[in-house]
Protein backbone atom coordinates (compact mmCIF):
# COMPACT_ATOMS: atom_id res chain seq x y z
CA UNK A 1 0.00 0.00 0.00
CA UNK A 2 1.79 2.89 -1.05
CA UNK A 3 2.47 6.11 1.60
CA UNK A 4 1.06 8.72 -0.55
CA UNK A 5 -0.49 11.57 1.84
CA UNK A 6 1.95 13.99 0.76
CA UNK A 7 1.94 17.28 -2.00
CA UNK A 8 4.93 16.09 -4.32
CA UNK A 9 3.92 14.07 -7.42
CA UNK A 10 3.70 10.33 -7.12
CA UNK A 11 3.06 7.02 -9.65
CA UNK A 12 0.08 5.81 -7.95
CA UNK A 13 -3.02 4.06 -9.15
CA UNK A 14 -6.66 5.46 -9.68
CA UNK A 15 -7.81 3.43 -6.67
CA UNK A 16 -5.07 4.59 -4.52
CA UNK A 17 -5.70 8.00 -5.57
CA UNK A 18 -9.26 7.59 -5.26
CA UNK A 19 -8.87 6.47 -1.63
CA UNK A 20 -6.15 9.06 -0.87
CA UNK A 21 -7.97 11.82 -2.04
CA UNK A 22 -11.40 10.86 -0.10
CA UNK A 23 -8.89 10.72 3.51
CA UNK A 24 -7.62 14.59 2.29
CA UNK A 25 -11.30 15.63 0.96
CA UNK A 26 -11.72 14.61 4.96
CA UNK A 27 -13.60 11.80 5.00
CA UNK A 28 -14.43 10.47 8.27
CA UNK A 29 -16.21 7.06 7.80
CA UNK A 30 -15.48 4.07 5.27
CA UNK A 31 -18.13 1.30 4.94
CA UNK A 32 -17.39 -1.41 1.97
CA UNK A 33 -16.91 -4.32 1.03
CA UNK A 34 -14.24 -5.32 -1.76
CA UNK A 35 -15.01 -6.11 -5.35
CA UNK A 36 -12.44 -6.48 -8.35
CA UNK A 37 -11.57 -3.73 -9.82
CA UNK A 38 -11.85 -1.29 -7.12
CA UNK A 39 -10.03 -3.64 -4.17
CA UNK A 40 -7.39 -1.33 -3.65
CA UNK A 41 -9.90 1.54 -2.02
CA UNK A 42 -10.62 -0.29 0.68
CA UNK A 43 -7.51 -2.01 1.12
CA UNK A 44 -6.00 1.87 1.41
CA UNK A 45 -9.00 2.24 3.85
CA UNK A 46 -8.12 -0.13 6.07
CA UNK A 47 -5.20 0.93 7.13
CA UNK A 48 -5.24 5.09 6.36
CA UNK A 49 -8.58 5.13 8.46
CA UNK A 50 -7.20 3.76 11.52
CA UNK A 51 -3.81 5.23 11.51
CA UNK A 52 -6.03 8.49 11.40
CA UNK A 53 -8.44 7.56 14.19
CA UNK A 54 -11.30 7.47 11.47
CA UNK A 55 -13.44 4.95 11.40
CA UNK A 56 -13.24 1.99 8.82
CA UNK A 57 -15.90 -1.12 8.66
CA UNK A 58 -15.64 -3.69 6.64
CA UNK A 59 -19.32 -4.65 5.67
CA UNK A 60 -20.92 -7.82 5.76
CA UNK A 61 -22.56 -7.13 2.02
CA UNK A 62 -22.84 -4.00 0.07
CA UNK A 63 -26.60 -3.64 1.39
CA UNK A 64 -25.15 -2.94 4.87
CA UNK A 65 -22.50 -0.57 3.46
CA UNK A 66 -24.83 1.84 1.65
CA UNK A 67 -26.77 1.82 4.81
CA UNK A 68 -24.28 2.39 7.29
CA UNK A 69 -23.00 5.30 4.75
CA UNK A 70 -26.68 6.55 5.13
CA UNK A 71 -26.62 6.66 8.78
CA UNK A 72 -22.99 8.13 9.13
CA UNK A 73 -24.06 10.80 6.77
CA UNK A 74 -27.17 11.71 8.94
CA UNK A 75 -24.75 13.13 11.37
CA UNK A 76 -23.88 15.46 8.88
CA UNK A 77 -20.04 13.78 8.69
CA UNK A 78 -18.05 12.96 5.27
CA UNK A 79 -18.54 9.65 4.54
CA UNK A 80 -18.00 7.13 1.72
CA UNK A 81 -18.64 3.83 0.08
CA UNK A 82 -17.24 2.06 -2.82
CA UNK A 83 -18.08 -0.61 -4.96
CA UNK A 84 -18.04 -1.81 -8.67
CA UNK A 85 -21.19 -2.96 -11.13
CA UNK A 86 -23.27 -5.72 -9.92
CA UNK A 87 -21.98 -4.82 -6.56
CA UNK A 88 -23.64 -1.63 -6.81
CA UNK A 89 -26.74 -2.76 -8.11
CA UNK A 90 -27.42 -3.91 -4.26
CA UNK A 91 -26.74 -0.59 -3.01
CA UNK A 92 -29.54 1.26 -5.04
CA UNK A 93 -32.49 0.88 -2.74
CA UNK A 94 -30.04 2.73 -0.25
CA UNK A 95 -29.10 5.06 -3.37
CA UNK A 96 -33.00 6.16 -3.31
CA UNK A 97 -33.56 6.35 0.03
CA UNK A 98 -30.06 8.94 0.76
CA UNK A 99 -31.52 11.49 -2.27
CA UNK A 100 -34.69 11.20 -0.68
CA UNK A 101 -33.07 11.56 2.94
CA UNK A 102 -31.04 14.49 1.00
CA UNK A 103 -27.71 12.79 2.46
CA UNK A 104 -24.41 13.46 1.54
CA UNK A 105 -23.72 9.89 0.43
CA UNK A 106 -20.61 9.49 -1.60
CA UNK A 107 -20.18 6.40 -3.83
CA UNK A 108 -17.35 5.35 -5.98
CA UNK A 109 -18.47 3.20 -8.98
CA UNK A 110 -15.63 1.54 -10.50
CA UNK A 111 -17.45 -0.29 -13.15
CA UNK A 112 -16.58 -4.11 -14.79
CA UNK A 113 -18.43 -5.64 -17.16
CA UNK A 114 -21.87 -6.73 -16.85
CA UNK A 115 -24.72 -7.75 -17.05
CA UNK A 116 -24.53 -10.55 -14.04
CA UNK A 117 -21.60 -11.18 -12.32
CA UNK A 118 -20.06 -10.43 -16.33
CA UNK A 119 -16.40 -9.99 -15.43
CA UNK A 120 -13.88 -8.08 -13.94
CA UNK A 121 -12.18 -5.33 -16.89
CA UNK A 122 -13.32 -2.34 -17.48
CA UNK A 123 -16.42 -1.36 -19.15
CA UNK A 124 -18.74 1.62 -18.95
CA UNK A 125 -22.35 -0.25 -18.90
CA UNK A 126 -23.02 1.51 -15.83
CA UNK A 127 -23.86 4.88 -17.64
CA UNK A 128 -27.71 4.12 -17.31
CA UNK A 129 -27.61 2.96 -13.62
CA UNK A 130 -25.77 6.11 -12.38
CA UNK A 131 -27.92 8.34 -14.04
CA UNK A 132 -31.09 6.68 -14.32
CA UNK A 133 -30.92 4.63 -11.35
CA UNK A 134 -32.06 1.62 -10.32
CA UNK A 135 -33.64 2.77 -7.28
CA UNK A 136 -37.42 3.67 -6.98
CA UNK A 137 -39.00 7.24 -7.27
CA UNK A 138 -38.00 10.41 -8.92
CA UNK A 139 -34.76 11.06 -7.97
CA UNK A 140 -31.06 12.05 -9.40
CA UNK A 141 -27.93 11.15 -8.25
CA UNK A 142 -24.71 13.62 -9.10
CA UNK A 143 -22.58 12.04 -11.55
CA UNK A 144 -18.58 12.60 -12.32
CA UNK A 145 -16.36 11.07 -14.69
CA UNK A 146 -12.56 11.14 -14.66
CA UNK A 147 -10.74 10.04 -17.74
CA UNK A 148 -7.40 10.28 -16.22
CA UNK A 149 -5.14 9.49 -12.57
CA UNK A 150 -5.25 13.24 -11.27
CA UNK A 151 -9.27 13.75 -12.22
CA UNK A 152 -9.59 10.68 -9.99
CA UNK A 153 -8.20 13.41 -6.91
CA UNK A 154 -9.36 16.25 -8.51
CA UNK A 155 -13.43 14.78 -9.00
CA UNK A 156 -13.30 12.93 -5.33
CA UNK A 157 -12.79 16.25 -3.70
CA UNK A 158 -15.31 17.42 -6.24
CA UNK A 159 -17.94 14.78 -4.69
CA UNK A 160 -17.56 15.18 -1.64
CA UNK A 161 -18.08 19.12 -2.13
CA UNK A 162 -21.16 19.19 -4.16
CA UNK A 163 -22.71 15.92 -2.15
CA UNK A 164 -22.65 18.42 0.69
CA UNK A 165 -23.42 21.47 -1.23
CA UNK A 166 -26.66 19.63 -2.74
CA UNK A 167 -27.30 17.41 0.53
CA UNK A 168 -27.91 14.65 -2.67
CA UNK A 169 -25.82 11.46 -3.23
CA UNK A 170 -22.80 11.79 -5.80
CA UNK A 171 -21.31 9.19 -7.92
CA UNK A 172 -17.72 9.06 -9.10
CA UNK A 173 -17.94 6.86 -12.05
CA UNK A 174 -14.45 5.41 -12.99
CA UNK A 175 -14.03 2.42 -14.47
CA UNK A 176 -11.40 -1.02 -14.35
CA UNK A 177 -8.86 0.47 -16.27
CA UNK A 178 -8.60 3.90 -14.71
CA UNK A 179 -9.20 1.87 -11.18
CA UNK A 180 -5.79 -0.20 -12.13
CA UNK A 181 -3.63 1.95 -13.97
CA UNK A 182 -1.24 4.34 -12.85
CA UNK A 183 0.11 7.94 -13.87
CA UNK A 184 2.10 10.63 -11.86
CA UNK A 185 -0.23 13.02 -9.60
CA UNK A 186 -0.49 15.78 -7.46
CA UNK A 187 -2.27 15.95 -4.16
CA UNK A 188 -3.18 18.94 -2.67
CA UNK A 189 -5.19 20.10 0.32
CA UNK A 190 -8.61 20.29 0.15
CA UNK A 191 -10.05 23.11 -2.17
CA UNK A 192 -13.55 23.70 -1.65
CA UNK A 193 -15.04 25.71 1.68
CA UNK A 194 -16.91 23.37 4.50
CA UNK A 195 -20.64 23.23 4.23
CA UNK A 196 -22.43 24.09 7.01
CA UNK A 197 -24.12 20.96 8.52
CA UNK A 198 -25.53 22.33 11.77
CA UNK A 199 -29.04 23.01 10.85
CA UNK A 200 -29.84 19.30 9.92
CA UNK A 201 -27.21 16.80 10.85
CA UNK A 202 -28.50 14.19 13.77
CA UNK A 203 -26.06 14.85 16.73
CA UNK A 204 -28.35 14.85 19.56
CA UNK A 205 -30.98 17.08 20.75
CA UNK A 206 -29.37 18.25 23.74
CA UNK A 207 -30.60 21.70 23.82
CA UNK A 208 -32.66 21.62 20.78
CA UNK A 209 -35.52 20.15 19.62
CA UNK A 210 -35.32 16.90 18.10
CA UNK A 211 -34.45 16.19 14.30
CA UNK A 212 -36.37 13.13 12.23
CA UNK A 213 -34.93 12.17 8.98
CA UNK A 214 -36.86 9.78 6.76
CA UNK A 215 -37.78 9.80 3.78
CA UNK A 216 -41.84 7.98 4.34
CA UNK A 217 -44.35 10.75 3.60
CA UNK A 218 -47.83 9.42 3.83
CA UNK A 219 -49.45 12.71 2.79
CA UNK A 220 -49.81 12.69 -1.29
CA UNK A 221 -49.90 16.93 -0.90
CA UNK A 222 -46.65 16.46 1.01
CA UNK A 223 -44.55 14.58 -1.02
CA UNK A 224 -46.09 16.78 -4.11
CA UNK A 225 -44.49 19.47 -2.22
CA UNK A 226 -41.24 17.60 -1.44
CA UNK A 227 -40.76 16.42 -5.43
CA UNK A 228 -40.89 19.71 -6.81
CA UNK A 229 -38.45 20.95 -3.96
CA UNK A 230 -36.31 18.19 -5.11
CA UNK A 231 -36.31 18.69 -8.71
CA UNK A 232 -35.99 22.75 -8.18
CA UNK A 233 -32.18 21.73 -6.56
CA UNK A 234 -31.73 19.57 -9.69
CA UNK A 235 -32.60 22.44 -11.85
CA UNK A 236 -29.92 24.34 -9.55
CA UNK A 237 -27.59 21.92 -10.10
CA UNK A 238 -27.69 21.99 -13.72
CA UNK A 239 -27.36 25.24 -14.17
CA UNK A 240 -24.40 25.61 -11.79
CA UNK A 241 -22.29 22.57 -12.20
CA UNK A 242 -22.46 21.05 -15.50
CA UNK A 243 -19.33 20.29 -16.66
CA UNK A 244 -17.18 19.76 -20.04
CA UNK A 245 -14.26 19.41 -22.12
CA UNK A 246 -14.33 20.40 -25.80
CA UNK A 247 -11.68 20.98 -28.56
CA UNK A 248 -11.91 22.14 -31.61
CA UNK A 249 -15.62 22.00 -32.11
CA UNK A 250 -16.17 25.47 -33.34
CA UNK A 251 -15.32 24.08 -37.00
CA UNK A 252 -16.23 20.75 -36.70
CA UNK A 253 -18.55 19.08 -39.00
CA UNK A 254 -18.09 15.88 -37.01
CA UNK A 255 -18.04 16.19 -32.53
CA UNK A 256 -17.14 12.53 -31.12
CA UNK A 257 -18.51 12.69 -28.05
CA UNK A 258 -16.62 10.55 -24.95
CA UNK A 259 -16.17 10.08 -21.29
CA UNK A 260 -14.28 8.57 -18.76
CA UNK A 261 -11.48 6.11 -19.75
CA UNK A 262 -12.69 5.41 -23.16
CA UNK A 263 -12.17 9.65 -23.89
CA UNK A 264 -8.54 9.35 -23.82
CA UNK A 265 -8.53 6.88 -27.01
CA UNK A 266 -10.99 9.41 -28.59
CA UNK A 267 -9.40 12.63 -28.18
CA UNK A 268 -6.24 11.15 -30.08
CA UNK A 269 -8.37 10.27 -32.78
CA UNK A 270 -9.34 13.71 -33.03
CA UNK A 271 -6.22 14.95 -33.47
CA UNK A 272 -5.16 11.90 -36.13
CA UNK A 273 -8.53 12.56 -38.15
CA UNK A 274 -7.19 16.37 -38.09
CA UNK A 275 -4.26 15.54 -39.03
CA UNK A 276 -5.80 13.82 -42.28
CA UNK A 277 -7.66 17.17 -42.75
CA UNK A 278 -11.67 16.33 -41.41
CA UNK A 279 -13.08 18.71 -39.65
CA UNK A 280 -13.40 16.75 -36.19
CA UNK A 281 -14.32 18.27 -32.79
CA UNK A 282 -14.30 16.59 -29.36
CA UNK A 283 -16.65 16.45 -26.46
CA UNK A 284 -16.55 15.31 -22.89
CA UNK A 285 -19.39 15.43 -20.78
CA UNK A 286 -17.35 15.75 -17.23
CA UNK A 287 -20.68 15.53 -15.32
CA UNK A 288 -22.90 12.70 -16.46
CA UNK A 289 -25.33 14.15 -14.42
CA UNK A 290 -25.67 17.37 -15.11
CA UNK A 291 -25.40 16.17 -18.31
CA UNK A 292 -24.11 19.40 -20.72
CA UNK A 293 -27.33 19.34 -22.70
CA UNK A 294 -27.54 22.43 -23.77
CA UNK A 295 -23.90 23.17 -25.22
CA UNK A 296 -24.44 19.94 -27.23
CA UNK A 297 -27.70 21.47 -28.68
CA UNK A 298 -25.85 24.59 -29.39
CA UNK A 299 -22.79 22.63 -30.75
CA UNK A 300 -25.83 20.67 -32.87
CA UNK A 301 -26.53 24.02 -35.00
CA UNK A 302 -23.16 24.35 -36.47
CA UNK A 303 -22.08 20.55 -36.52
CA UNK A 304 -23.22 17.68 -39.44
CA UNK A 305 -22.77 14.72 -37.21
CA UNK A 306 -22.07 13.20 -33.60
CA UNK A 307 -20.63 10.09 -33.16
CA UNK A 308 -20.65 9.05 -29.46
CA UNK A 309 -17.27 6.53 -28.38
CA UNK A 310 -18.37 4.02 -25.79
CA UNK A 311 -17.45 0.74 -23.95
CA UNK A 312 -21.18 -0.96 -23.88
CA UNK A 313 -23.77 -1.45 -25.90
CA UNK A 314 -24.93 2.48 -26.55
CA UNK A 315 -25.43 4.19 -23.17
CA UNK A 316 -24.97 7.84 -23.51
CA UNK A 317 -25.74 8.20 -27.03
CA UNK A 318 -29.22 8.48 -25.51
CA UNK A 319 -28.78 11.55 -23.91
CA UNK A 320 -26.92 13.18 -26.79
CA UNK A 321 -29.59 11.99 -29.32
CA UNK A 322 -32.09 13.95 -26.56
CA UNK A 323 -29.78 16.96 -26.78
CA UNK A 324 -29.27 17.16 -30.54
CA UNK A 325 -32.95 16.35 -30.72
CA UNK A 326 -32.67 15.36 -34.59
CA UNK A 327 -31.23 18.46 -35.82
CA UNK A 328 -28.23 16.27 -37.28
CA UNK A 329 -27.80 11.94 -37.00
CA UNK A 330 -25.84 10.95 -33.64
CA UNK A 331 -23.99 7.65 -34.20
CA UNK A 332 -22.45 5.12 -31.88
CA UNK A 333 -18.86 3.41 -32.08
CA UNK A 334 -19.03 1.22 -29.64
CA UNK A 335 -17.42 -2.22 -27.80
CA UNK A 336 -19.22 -4.29 -25.35
CA UNK A 337 -16.40 -4.80 -22.57
CA UNK A 338 -12.94 -4.23 -22.26
CA UNK A 339 -10.11 -2.01 -22.30
CA UNK A 340 -11.36 1.00 -24.71
CA UNK A 341 -11.03 0.74 -29.15
CA UNK A 342 -7.68 1.89 -30.16
CA UNK A 343 -7.36 5.32 -31.28
CA UNK A 344 -6.67 3.89 -34.73
CA UNK A 345 -9.47 1.61 -34.86
CA UNK A 346 -12.12 4.66 -34.06
CA UNK A 347 -10.35 6.68 -36.73
CA UNK A 348 -11.30 3.80 -38.77
CA UNK A 349 -14.73 2.84 -37.97
CA UNK A 350 -15.37 6.93 -38.52
CA UNK A 351 -13.97 6.93 -41.60
CA UNK A 352 -16.38 4.09 -42.61
CA UNK A 353 -19.27 5.53 -41.58
CA UNK B 1 8.25 11.40 -29.20
CA UNK B 2 6.23 8.62 -27.23
CA UNK B 3 7.38 5.36 -26.74
CA UNK B 4 5.81 2.17 -25.02
CA UNK B 5 7.16 -0.92 -23.18
CA UNK B 6 5.77 -4.40 -22.81
CA UNK B 7 7.52 -6.11 -19.79
CA UNK B 8 6.14 -9.77 -19.58
CA UNK B 9 6.95 -12.82 -17.69
CA UNK B 10 6.11 -15.42 -15.00
CA UNK B 11 3.82 -14.04 -11.98
CA UNK B 12 6.11 -14.17 -9.56
CA UNK B 13 8.78 -12.62 -12.01
CA UNK B 14 8.24 -9.07 -10.50
CA UNK B 15 7.12 -7.73 -13.89
CA UNK B 16 4.55 -5.39 -12.68
CA UNK B 17 7.11 -3.82 -10.15
CA UNK B 18 9.90 -3.73 -13.27
CA UNK B 19 7.27 -1.81 -14.41
CA UNK B 20 6.70 0.24 -11.84
CA UNK B 21 10.23 1.36 -11.21
CA UNK B 22 10.45 2.09 -15.20
CA UNK B 23 7.40 4.30 -15.36
CA UNK B 24 8.64 5.64 -12.18
CA UNK B 25 11.82 6.97 -13.82
CA UNK B 26 10.38 8.59 -16.44
CA UNK B 27 8.11 10.42 -14.09
CA UNK B 28 11.62 11.64 -12.34
CA UNK B 29 12.75 12.83 -15.98
CA UNK B 30 9.42 14.91 -15.85
CA UNK B 31 7.50 12.91 -18.84
CA UNK B 32 4.21 11.80 -19.02
CA UNK B 33 3.62 8.20 -18.25
CA UNK B 34 1.59 5.70 -17.66
CA UNK B 35 1.32 2.08 -16.28
CA UNK B 36 -1.32 -0.41 -17.19
CA UNK B 37 -1.52 -4.28 -15.91
CA UNK B 38 -2.55 -7.48 -17.68
CA UNK B 39 -4.91 -8.17 -14.79
CA UNK B 40 -7.56 -11.06 -14.59
CA UNK B 41 -8.23 -14.45 -13.53
CA UNK B 42 -4.62 -15.48 -13.82
CA UNK B 43 -3.28 -18.91 -12.27
CA UNK B 44 -0.07 -19.29 -10.23
CA UNK B 45 2.87 -19.74 -12.81
CA UNK B 46 0.73 -17.80 -15.55
CA UNK B 47 1.82 -14.70 -17.63
CA UNK B 48 1.52 -11.21 -16.41
CA UNK B 49 2.74 -8.29 -18.13
CA UNK B 50 2.27 -4.15 -18.13
CA UNK B 51 2.60 -1.76 -20.01
CA UNK B 52 4.44 1.71 -19.52
CA UNK B 53 3.63 4.58 -22.71
CA UNK B 54 5.80 7.33 -21.96
CA UNK B 55 5.27 10.79 -23.81
CA UNK B 56 6.74 14.22 -23.59
CA UNK B 57 3.56 14.98 -24.61
CA UNK B 58 -0.27 13.93 -23.22
CA UNK B 59 -0.01 10.05 -23.34
CA UNK B 60 -2.38 9.30 -26.62
CA UNK B 61 -3.78 6.03 -25.32
CA UNK B 62 -3.31 2.89 -22.94
CA UNK B 63 -3.28 -0.29 -24.22
CA UNK B 64 -1.39 -0.02 -27.50
CA UNK B 65 -1.78 -2.56 -30.00
CA UNK B 66 1.85 -2.41 -31.01
CA UNK B 67 5.00 -1.92 -29.06
CA UNK B 68 7.96 -0.39 -29.32
CA UNK B 69 10.20 -2.34 -26.18
CA UNK B 70 9.21 -5.90 -25.32
CA UNK B 71 11.09 -7.38 -21.73
CA UNK B 72 10.32 -10.50 -21.99
CA UNK B 73 11.53 -12.84 -19.13
CA UNK B 74 9.88 -16.43 -20.16
CA UNK B 75 9.58 -17.97 -23.52
CA UNK B 76 5.18 -17.64 -23.14
CA UNK B 77 5.97 -14.29 -23.20
CA UNK B 78 8.47 -13.98 -26.17
CA UNK B 79 6.12 -16.47 -28.11
CA UNK B 80 3.26 -13.90 -27.51
CA UNK B 81 4.21 -11.08 -27.90
CA UNK B 82 7.42 -11.02 -30.61
CA UNK B 83 4.95 -10.50 -33.39
CA UNK B 84 3.59 -7.12 -31.78
CA UNK B 85 6.54 -5.29 -32.14
CA UNK B 86 7.13 -2.51 -34.23
CA UNK B 87 9.16 -2.33 -37.05
CA UNK B 88 13.00 -1.32 -35.62
CA UNK B 89 11.59 -2.01 -31.80
CA UNK B 90 13.27 -4.22 -29.72
CA UNK B 91 13.17 -7.89 -28.29
CA UNK B 92 14.94 -7.96 -24.61
CA UNK B 93 14.74 -11.66 -24.04
CA UNK B 94 15.81 -13.68 -21.14
CA UNK B 95 18.05 -16.13 -22.65
CA UNK B 96 18.38 -18.34 -19.36
CA UNK B 97 14.30 -19.70 -20.44
CA UNK B 98 14.27 -18.57 -23.58
CA UNK B 99 15.60 -20.09 -26.67
CA UNK B 100 17.77 -17.85 -29.10
CA UNK B 101 15.79 -17.96 -31.88
CA UNK B 102 15.72 -14.82 -34.25
CA UNK B 103 12.65 -14.81 -37.10
CA UNK B 104 12.13 -11.33 -37.29
CA UNK B 105 15.23 -9.12 -39.69
CA UNK B 106 13.32 -5.97 -38.92
CA UNK B 107 13.69 -6.03 -35.48
CA UNK B 108 16.55 -5.51 -32.90
CA UNK B 109 17.32 -8.57 -30.36
CA UNK B 110 18.66 -8.43 -27.56
CA UNK B 111 19.84 -11.73 -26.23
CA UNK B 112 20.88 -11.71 -22.33
CA UNK B 113 20.81 -14.83 -19.39
CA UNK B 114 18.89 -12.17 -17.23
CA UNK B 115 17.97 -15.06 -14.75
CA UNK B 116 21.55 -16.11 -14.29
CA UNK B 117 23.10 -12.88 -14.11
CA UNK B 118 20.58 -12.06 -11.23
CA UNK B 119 21.71 -15.77 -9.49
CA UNK B 120 25.43 -13.80 -9.89
CA UNK B 121 24.43 -10.66 -8.11
CA UNK B 122 22.96 -12.79 -5.42
CA UNK B 123 19.36 -13.14 -6.13
CA UNK B 124 17.52 -14.69 -8.77
CA UNK B 125 14.67 -12.65 -7.87
CA UNK B 126 16.97 -9.35 -8.59
CA UNK B 127 16.28 -10.44 -12.87
CA UNK B 128 13.45 -7.98 -13.07
CA UNK B 129 15.60 -4.86 -12.01
CA UNK B 130 18.39 -6.21 -13.67
CA UNK B 131 16.24 -6.47 -17.15
CA UNK B 132 15.53 -2.50 -16.53
CA UNK B 133 19.39 -1.92 -16.78
CA UNK B 134 19.29 -3.72 -20.23
CA UNK B 135 16.26 -1.41 -21.37
CA UNK B 136 18.05 2.17 -20.09
CA UNK B 137 21.23 0.85 -22.34
CA UNK B 138 19.45 0.00 -25.55
CA UNK B 139 16.49 2.50 -25.03
CA UNK B 140 18.91 5.07 -24.83
CA UNK B 141 15.34 6.86 -23.06
CA UNK B 142 16.25 6.89 -19.33
CA UNK B 143 19.29 7.07 -17.00
CA UNK B 144 20.47 4.74 -14.63
CA UNK B 145 20.42 7.46 -12.09
CA UNK B 146 16.48 8.08 -12.40
CA UNK B 147 15.81 4.12 -12.20
CA UNK B 148 18.13 4.25 -8.63
CA UNK B 149 15.82 7.11 -7.45
CA UNK B 150 13.00 5.08 -9.09
CA UNK B 151 13.63 2.19 -7.02
CA UNK B 152 14.03 4.11 -3.78
CA UNK B 153 10.07 5.60 -4.52
CA UNK B 154 9.15 2.06 -5.02
CA UNK B 155 10.75 -0.27 -2.62
CA UNK B 156 8.78 0.33 0.06
CA UNK B 157 10.61 1.34 3.73
CA UNK B 158 10.56 -2.15 5.49
CA UNK B 159 12.56 -3.16 2.29
CA UNK B 160 14.68 -0.90 1.73
CA UNK B 161 17.58 -3.01 2.81
CA UNK B 162 17.51 -4.50 -0.40
CA UNK B 163 18.15 -0.83 -1.93
CA UNK B 164 22.10 -1.94 -2.90
CA UNK B 165 21.42 -5.24 -3.97
CA UNK B 166 18.59 -3.65 -6.54
CA UNK B 167 20.95 -1.05 -7.63
CA UNK B 168 23.58 -3.40 -8.29
CA UNK B 169 21.57 -5.72 -10.96
CA UNK B 170 20.57 -2.59 -12.36
CA UNK B 171 24.21 -1.66 -12.96
CA UNK B 172 25.04 -5.31 -13.92
CA UNK B 173 21.91 -5.08 -16.88
CA UNK B 174 22.97 -1.39 -17.39
CA UNK B 175 26.75 -3.00 -18.18
CA UNK B 176 25.97 -5.69 -20.05
CA UNK B 177 27.81 -5.75 -23.19
CA UNK B 178 25.39 -5.34 -25.95
CA UNK B 179 28.32 -6.02 -28.55
CA UNK B 180 28.60 -9.11 -27.56
CA UNK B 181 24.61 -9.80 -27.90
Amino acid sequence: MPECLTNKKVLTKGNYAIANAAVLAGCQCYFGYPITPQSEIGEFMSGKMQELKRAYVSAESELAAINMVIGATSTGVKAMTSSSSCAVALMQEGLSYATADELPVVLVSVMRGGPGLGNIYPSQGDYFQATKGGGNGDYKLIVLAPSTVQECVDLTYKAFYLAHKYKNPTVLLADGLLGQMMEPVEFYDYPYPEIDNSKWALTGAKGRDGRIIRSYAPLADNQCVFLEKLFQKYKTIEENETEWEEINTEDADIVLVSFGSTSRNVKTAMKLLREKGLKVGFFRPITLFPFPTKRLAELSKTAKKFVTVEVNMGQMVNDVRLAVNGACPVELINKGVGAPPSAQEIVSRIEAL
Amino acid sequence: MERNFKIAGFGGQGVLLAGEVLANAFMLAGLNVTWYPSYGAEMRGGTVNCEIVMSDEEVSEVNKSDTDFVVALNQASFDKFLATIKKGGWMIANSSLIKEIKTRADINYLFAPISKLAEEVGNIKMANILALGLVAKASKLISIENLEKALDNVIPTHRKNLLPLNIKALKIGYEYDLLHV
